[in-house]
């Protein structure tokens, strides 16, 4: 080592001075450089003094002692250099006094990255110490020594920013406000104010480590109260100079720009305070008058600005249950208007303009929903029940909420039947399910059924049922939505109409191996349905019957070969739902005899006159044995089409009246049917189906309650209610009193017993 | 980061100079540091740069070890707390590299902790580790050429309090 040095390297004095004189180029004039010479030269120096051989006596602490054998001086160059950047920034800091906080902002961004970029270099310089005599220090657990770099840090915090921070901050909070009222600023250096200040958190407990202690309390505090204290005052303002819809977009606008000022230069930390306390100012703050303009949103269907409100006061604690139930309100009234307004129109109502209502306010809010509300699931069940309410109860459902299962079912069935206004396949798939949206709403779910299963055995029936695609499709979606027990029924119909198919196909074969062919000749050609007894709501006739002698054969052939096949069941011939063709061939004037589609019963009567051309009522009536009131329409129809001439002319169907056939029938076409429904016979269906729905439900009502106590034994009387309703609710709201009087009823039949004043127990 | 491809001249305290590449250069951290912070693009690196406590018969062993260590991964800092101190195993080549007379080799370990070349500092170290490793205390004095300056007593002491690590 011949180079000769510029310093003692054993004397602390003539080192330090050599340092000094480096370290305080280094921190002023860094920008002009340093030359490797320098460099290396100051290195050298810590170097030189810490492995320089020197007494163990100095005076710092009681550790020294501790440090046997080796030697880590260093401890004087450290305190040394703590001085020196103490006295280096407190000058800094004299400079600063003066200063208006807008140049002291800058002065206070220039100051820091010259500092520690100088902070930088002097760590690397006092590496050797960092290396040895510093980490053996923190070994120990020293709390107040620091490795070079954090020790520039913490000198910087304790001096230059206690005492400048406030200053400074008051300026970046009036840089803030300049930008939130429009003006471009540099936002710049709001960012190297934050960096700075996150920079100063350092863990007391592990100096490696860095918090955001700082910047949370001297940064994030001030700033959130400055943002909320202008935005407090903008609000009002600009509430009380605007609309409400007007308000709400300020606020949208505001909320985000704050949220993209997080990006741009603060610290990600904030978000979560900036946004909380921004959106209590903006929205929570005038959340009531938010939720007062929403009634007239509402009426106006003012989407963007319902989808906007939402939005903002999503955001807000419970923000929304005021809106839900407004909401709720107005679906409902929308629906009863809806319904009052075709109500208006009479009271015979179409099913399909009915469906069509409650569908179309539904449609809408639904729409609503998806659209302002972003599908929110508190807001779909808010829909859901105020469908409820009006699907069920409303102006066309005075008497009941029974008329609505009644009419959907009716709609149902004029979709699913053969006619002129049959819809289009793929399209009446797409309108059973929007039958479908309808009927999950309504509450008597079994009236529905009742309806349901009567038209679709006439359907099955009289086979004039569009598709049976359609017809199974509907039955899954019931089954879907309802549950096996409830299709059950609907499925046995369906099933043996496929069996009647086959059985039907059975017996040709059947008859043409047994009968020649002069029998085949005169046999007419028929069709069987065999339809289960108990799933069909279908009556045995209530009159007797004497069949024409032309069909006597065929149906006991048929009888025969059923109980062949099935011995043992018992076939009930349903002569009132029976058809047939006959064809007239004793008209002259056309080349094509007319061919009459007729019921049963008026196939007896016409065929009377195949052996006479006049017939008194009485020996019709005495020839078919049918009741007057099944006799009686069905001549009144024959005689309406003039395919019989009465005699008086406008006599009634009764005894004294004499019938002829008119040889002079005419018709465009040449397939007449005259199997038409009467009308009054349709509405006594009507009725009849509401009483039977009684019988049921309290059917329903005692099975429940026997299955609920057969498996608790023993229940008080409020819950097995409770229970019962739970239970049946999926078929129709029971109310409690039918409940209580099923029970005695149950009781007096010893089903169940009085256990105690209100527990009931089963008796097995 | 500084460049790793390049060459750089050093000076060693002699001021004889030696080219190096750079990445060989790099395995002292004084060098790394300082090459970052002057900035890889000023000029001042076209001279040489000055290493006022290294000569340069030791500043070429250096070198040596260094360019054969070029590409070495650099340890992570649990290895640097366990392994490290537990260990005294040294690779062949390095046990080789070791072989110089003691002055040399205490000069290597001077220059390693100079320039902070901390995995060239533990091979030394270890190897001066190995030449203590089993050795009595005589034997210690005369490889390293110590003179015994306790007196009878207090040699008797030491050796009393110490009696527990005894090899028996």
């Amino acid at each position: 080592m011949a180079a000769k040095l510029p310093y003692d390297k054993d004397d602390l004095t003539s080192t330090w001075t050599y340092l000094e004189a480096g370290v305080d180029k280094i921190l002023r004039s860094l920008r002009d450089g340093v030359n490797m010479e320098d460099y290396m030269g100051l290195y050298t120096a810590v170097h030189n003094f810490c492995t320089s051989p020197k007494p163990v006596a100095t005076s710092f602490g009681t550790s020294d002692g501790q440090h046997r054998g080796a030697n880590l001086g260093g401890e004087d160059l450290y305190k040394n250099l703590r001085k020196y950047l103490q006295y280096h920034l407190h000058s800094s800091v004299a400079n600063s006094l003066s200063m208006p906080s807008e140049a002291l902002l800058s002065y206070y961004i220039n100051e820091w990255t010259r500092y520690t970029s100088a902070a930088v270099y002097n760590h690397h310089l006092f590496r050797y110490l960092n290396r040895h005599w510093v980490k053996r220090e923190i070994d120990e657990g020293k709390k107040d020594v620091y490795d070079i770099y954090t020790l520039h840090l913490v000198t910087w915090k304790d001096v230059f920013f206690e005492n400048v921070q406030s200053k400074v901050m008051k300026a970046v909070l009036n840089m803030v406000e300049k930008q939130r009222l429009g003006e471009v600023i540099e936002q710049q250096k709001i960012k190297s104010v934050v960096d700075s200040f996150v920079s100063l958190g350092l863990d007391d407990t592990d100096s490696s480590k860095s918090t955001l202690e700082v910047y949370r309390y001297f940064f994030e505090r001030p700033f959130v109260t400055a943002t909320e204290t202008f935005y407090k005052q903008e609000s009002q303002q600009f509430m009380s100079d605007n609309t409400v819809t007007e308000y709400m977009k300020k606020a949208e606008s505001r909320l985000e720009e704050e949220r993209q000022r997080v990006g741009l230069y603060l610290h990600p930390d904030i978000m979560s305070t900036l946004t909380k306390v921004v959106t209590r100012v903006l929205v929570g703050d005038h959340a009531t008058v938010l939720r007062d303009e929403f009634q007239k949103l509402l009426d106006l269907d003012r989407q963007e600005d319902i989808a906007r409100m939402y939005k903002l006061l999503h955001r807000v604690k419970d923000g929304l249950d005021p809106l839900r139930t407004k909401f709720e309100h107005h679906v409902r009234r929308s629906g009863e208007a809806a319904i009052e307004k075709i109500a208006s129109e009479g009271e015979a109502v179409e099913p399909k303009i009915y469906v069509d209502a409650l569908l179309g306010v539904h449609t809408q809010f639904a729409q609503l929903v998806s659209y302002a509300f972003n599908g929110d699931t508190e807001f779909v069940r808010a829909l859901d029940n105020a469908c409820k309410e009006f699907v069920n109860t409303n102006k066309l459902c005075k008497e009941g909420s029974s008329k609505s299962p009644e009419l959907l079912a009716k709609y149902a069935d004029n979709l699913l039947k053969k006619g002129p206004k049959a819809v289009e396949e793929n399209e009446l798939e797409s309108l059973l399910s929007e039958l479908m949206t309808v009927f999950k709403f309504l509450n008597d779910k079994d009236v529905f059924q009742k309806f349901y299963t009567r038209m679709l055995a006439k359907r099955l029936v009289h086979a004039n049922s569009n598709s049976d695609e359609a017809e199974i499709s509907m039955i899954a979606k019931l089954k879907e939505a309802c549950g096996f027990e409830y299709t059950n029924k609907l499925q046995r119909m369906l099933n043996d109409m496929q069996t009647s198919k086959d059985l039907n196909a059975n017996f040709k074969a059947f008859q043409e191996a047994m009968l020649d062919g002069e029998d085949l000749k005169q046999a007419v050609d028929p069709a069987y349905a065999i339809l289960g007894t108990g799933f069909w709501p279908l009556g045995a006739p209530t009159t007797p019957f004497i069949p024409p002698p032309e069909i006597i054969k065929t149906y006991e052939r048929f009888q025969k070969f059923y109980h062949e096949k099935y011995n043992g069941r018992k076939l009930t011939w349903l002569w009132n739902l029976s058809k047939g063709e006959i064809k007239a061939n004793y008209i002259k004037g056309t080349k094509v005899p007319y061919t009459f589609q007729v019921s049963t019963y008026q196939m007896a009567i016409l065929l009377l006159f195949n052996d006479s051309d006049t017939n008194s009522y009485d020996d019709i009536a005495k020839a078919t044995a049918l009741a007057a009131e099944w006799l009686d329409p069905s001549i009144a129809i024959l005689v309406k089409g003039k395919v019989l001439l009465s005699t008086p002319a406008d006599g009634k169907p009764a005894s004294g009246t004499t019938y002829a056939l008119n040889y002079n029938f005419k018709n465009k076409k040449l397939k007449v049917n005259f199997n038409i429904g009467v009308k009054a016979e349709q509405k006594q269906e009507v009725e009849d189906t509401h009483k039977t729905i009684e019988e049921d439900r309290k059917l329903l009502m005692q099975s429940a309650i026997v299955r609920i106590m057969k498996s608790r034994k023993k229940m008080k009387h409020v819950h097995l209610v409770q229970e019962t309703i739970s239970q049946l609710s999926t078929r129709f709201n029971p109310k409690p009193g039918d409940i209580k009087k099923s029970i005695d009823q149950l009781i007096e039949k010893e089903y169940l017993e009085r256990v105690d004043d209100d527990e009931l127990g089963y008796l097995a | 980061m500084a460049e790793k491809t390049g060459t750089l001249k050093l000076q060693s305290s002699d001021k004889v100079e030696t080219v190096v590449d750079r990445e060989v250069a790099m395995r002292s951290v004084l060098i790394k540091n300082m090459f970052e912070d002057l900035g890889s693009d000023s000029d001042d690196f076209t001279n040489a740069i000055p290493l006022p406590n290294v000569n340069d018969s030791v500043l070429k062993k250096v070198i040596e070890w260094c360019t054969y260590h070029r590409n070495d991964p650099p340890s992570s800092a649990d290895e640097d707390a366990d392994s490290r101190k537990k260990s005294t195993d040294i690779s062949e080549w390095d046990q080789k590299f070791m072989q110089v007379d003691q002055e040399m080799l205490f000069e290597i370990i001077l220059a390693a902790n100079y320039l902070d070349i901390k995995p060239l500092l533990d091979v030394g170290c270890k190897t001066v580790a190995n030449m203590i490793k089993g050795k009595s205390p005589e034997e210690i004095r005369k490889t390293f050429n110590i003179q015994n300056d306790f007196t009878p007593e207090e040699e008797d002491q030491i050796r009393r309090e110490n009696e527990w690590a005894e090899d028996r």
